[in-house]
């Protein structure tokens, strides 16, 4: 019975990293743009379709697909950022909504235009399973738990110490001041955007070889998973977001065994609910910031 | 690209051949058999349109260039549903106001169908379904209220009671889990499991139902395991099945415990996505190409010869009721409607995959095929039949 229950709190603890990883990137771009980013989950899926297409045209090992898939989506996010996200500082909040939701019917439809709207078969990872405490679990997953304790000990880091760290939290805090004091504005927005974007694509790659299929739509799940992710850890703050993942995963992973599996989906929105009742700004900012 | 200049040129074809029909009809009003067939020619389920129609003109070849029925040719006139209820009942009554056709073959989505019901029965049109799965169709049909609708297919129900009683009487399976997609699909096949259960003293253990798109299968199929199933039943998406087989793998389900039901276990990408753990997995089909019997294996060769295409199950069933279709207006020795009608619920047809007949329901008593999977290829285990319990009123 414990270790049943233990084994489930592992199952939530990845799909929590996956969450994670995602989430971070759009909690980022939030603390930046102001702006949701509704296009999030898009990345996500040009990752995966760059590793994918990089395996299955040019035969390359998934390691090799992985730096490919990223380095993709940052080409992309470097076009979109700079002709849509550097223009949304600033705007009006509706700017963002409607921008990034263009983008995502842009993107996601591309990706049908080119390769089709079937479902692709990922034939990558190391889907093998490995045996830890009594139960197994494939080897893609302690990769997946390793990748997202790294970026976020990465991210607190650099959001701590580095130049373009320190920036960017200035301008999440307030956007004239940075330009009185000759911070570049829409260039950390678009440092942060593309950040953001391949941290995404990371996730998708690294979730590409147990979730086997690849479509052009399977971003849009993904937008609607992280919301509540966002919303809950405090928008726009790195460390709650991790927290807050993890408690999602947790949660969803032990109402799918103890519950059914039907009402997995309906964890996120409740807690949504319930946090936006009785802590609108987030579980782990002291304040609401924006 | 191809595909679509295909499909323009088909129905190019298909038109000229419409207005042929049209003209000549025209001369010979009397000496035809004027039949429409209603099935998706455009939007997403055109493939399965397309598939149709060629099968039921396949079949009307035949016998018009054997002579016709008892002399009268078969003039097949195409109505496109889209797969909507709201275009399949106007192409339903375009066929039966302006083409005034006598019988009319249609629709291959269940929903489509029950539309078109009311229709054909106002109209005295008989309506001879070929494709549709969804029981409610004959549950409201020859008894149940509608005389004029009869259906040549295999349904859900009849899926579902094949399934388990294979699992039950084969396998010796008692103890069930349930991971179904959460569609008007999945919650009826397991309705219906349910309802025969008992019969094969099958108890279910863990039932849980997944949402289209769901990706992440580790803590139910845990669940699974621990529950001591012997067998997990899944009426499911084709595209999920791969992700819940690789997922099996991973916590040690693969090879204990079999997935049986219908999800596509048996196309070659998903088992290539996890061979171990779809080794053993039973499936129920109303028809298959390779199915080995004389008459469906030389319709296969016909079909492959005219259209330079392996015929699918729509084209298969349709083919083979325009063929019944035939031999009900041979044994009501005319093509008045009611007496074609008659004929039917009283007809031995030698099908393909068995004799047909029809119940009190006008619900054909059909055969399904049942597969497994075995040294990861699919092995045809026999075909299976099995009556409804229609409830009592």
């Amino acid at each position: 019975m414990l270790s049943a229950v233990f084994e489930q709190i592992v199952n939530g603890i990845v799909s929590g990293s996956v969450y994670a990883i995602v989430a971070v990137g759009m909690t980022m771009i939030f603390g930046v743009l102001r702006a949701i980013n509704f296009a999030h989950g898009e990345y996500y899926m040009l990752g995966t379709f760059g590793a994918w297409f990089a395996i299955e045209y040019f035969d390359l090992p998934y390691p090799v697909a992985i730096v490919i898939g990223v380095i993709a989506t940052a080409v992309i996010a470097v076009v979109v950022g700079r002709f849509v996200m550097q223009r949304i500082v600033g705007a009006p909040p509706e700017t963002g909504v409607l921008a990034t939701l263009g983008i995502a019917l842009v993107l996601q439809n591309t990706v049908i235009l080119v390769f089709g709207g079937g479902y692709k078969f990922f034939n990558g990872g190391y889907i093998e399973p490995v045996s830890i405490f009594g139960f197994t679990l494939a080897e893609q997953r302690v990769l997946i738990i390793i990748v997202c304790i790294l970026v976020f000990v990465g991210l607190e880091l650099m959001v701590t110490y580095s130049r373009m760290g320190k920036a960017m939290r200035a301008v999440s805090q307030n956007i004239e001041c940075c330009a009185v004091v000759g911070i570049d504005v829409p260039q950390v927005a678009l440092r942060t955007f593309i950040l953001g974007a391949c941290l995404a694509a990371l996730s998708g790659v690294l979730t590409a070889p147990v979730n086997v299929s690849v479509y052009g739509g399977m971003g849009e799940i993904i937008t609607f998973k992280t919301l509540p992710v966002i919303i809950m850890g405090g928008l726009g703050n790195v460390r709650g977001t991790f927290f807050a993942a993890m408690i999602l995963g947790i949660a969803e992973s032990l109402v799918a065994t103890y519950v059914g599996l039907q009402f997995r989906d309906t964890v996120g929105f409740a807690t949504l609910m319930l946090v936006l009742m009785w802590r609108p700004h987030g579980l782990f900012s002291a304040q609401a910031r924006f | 690209m191809m595909n679509a200049l295909d499909r323009r040129a088909f129905c190019f074809v298909m038109g000229l051949i419409g207005l042929g029909a049209a003209s000549t009809d025209a001369w010979t009003q009397d000496a035809t058999i004027r039949l429409g067939i209603v099935a998706p020619m455009s939007g997403p389920n055109s493939r399965y349109g397309s598939f149709s129609l060629r099968g039921a003109q396949l079949a009307a070849e035949e016998i018009n260039n054997a002579g016709g029925v008892g002399g009268r040719k078969i003039a097949i006139t195409s109505g496109d549903s889209q797969g909507t209820p709201v275009e399949g009942v106007s192409a339903t009554r375009r066929l039966i106001d302006l083409d005034k056709v006598d019988f009319i073959i249609g629709d291959v989505s269940s929903s489509v169908t029950l539309a078109m019901q009311p229709v054909a029965e106002d109209a005295g049109v008989l309506l001879l379904n070929a494709a549709s799965s969804n029981p409610k169709i004959t549950y409201g049909a020859g008894a149940g209220g509608f005389k004029w609708t009869f259906r040549n297919y295999p349904t859900d129900e009849n899926r579902a009671l094949v399934v388990i009683q294979y699992a039950a009487e084969k396998r010796g399976f008692t103890k069930f889990a349930i991971l179904t997609v959460d569609t008007d699909y999945g919650r009826a096949a397991i309705e219906f499991t349910k309802k025969y259960l008992p019969q094969f003293k099958g108890e279910i253990l863990t039932e849980d139902y997944y949402k289209e798109g769901e990706v992440d299968f580790r803590s139910v199929l845990a669940k699974i395991r621990d529950s001591g199933a012997q067998a997990i039943i899944m009426y499911g998406l084709a595209d999920t099945t791969p992700i819940i087989a690789r997922q099996m793998i991973e916590v040690g389900l693969a090879g204990k415990i079999p997935l049986i039901g219908n999800a596509e276990f048996n196309t070659e990408s998903t088992i290539k996505a996890a061979p171990k753990a779809l080794e053993g997995a039973v499936e129920a089909a109303a028809w298959l190409p390779a199915w080995d019997a004389p008459k469906s294996l030389a319709f296969v060769e016909k079909f492959k010869a005219k259209y330079r295409e392996t015929p699918n199950n729509h084209a298969y069933v349709h083919w083979e009721t325009v063929h019944l279709l035939a031999k009900a207006v041979e044994a009501a020795g005319s093509a008045d409607r009611a007496k074609v009608r008659d004929a039917l619920s009283k007809i031995k047809y030698d099908s393909a995959m068995g004799e047909v007949t029809f119940d009190d329901h006008n619900q054909a008593r059909l055969p399904m095929i049942l597969l497994q999977i075995e040294n990861g290829k699919p092995a045809i285990k026999g075909a299976y039949s099995a009556e409804i319990k229609y409830p009592a009123k």
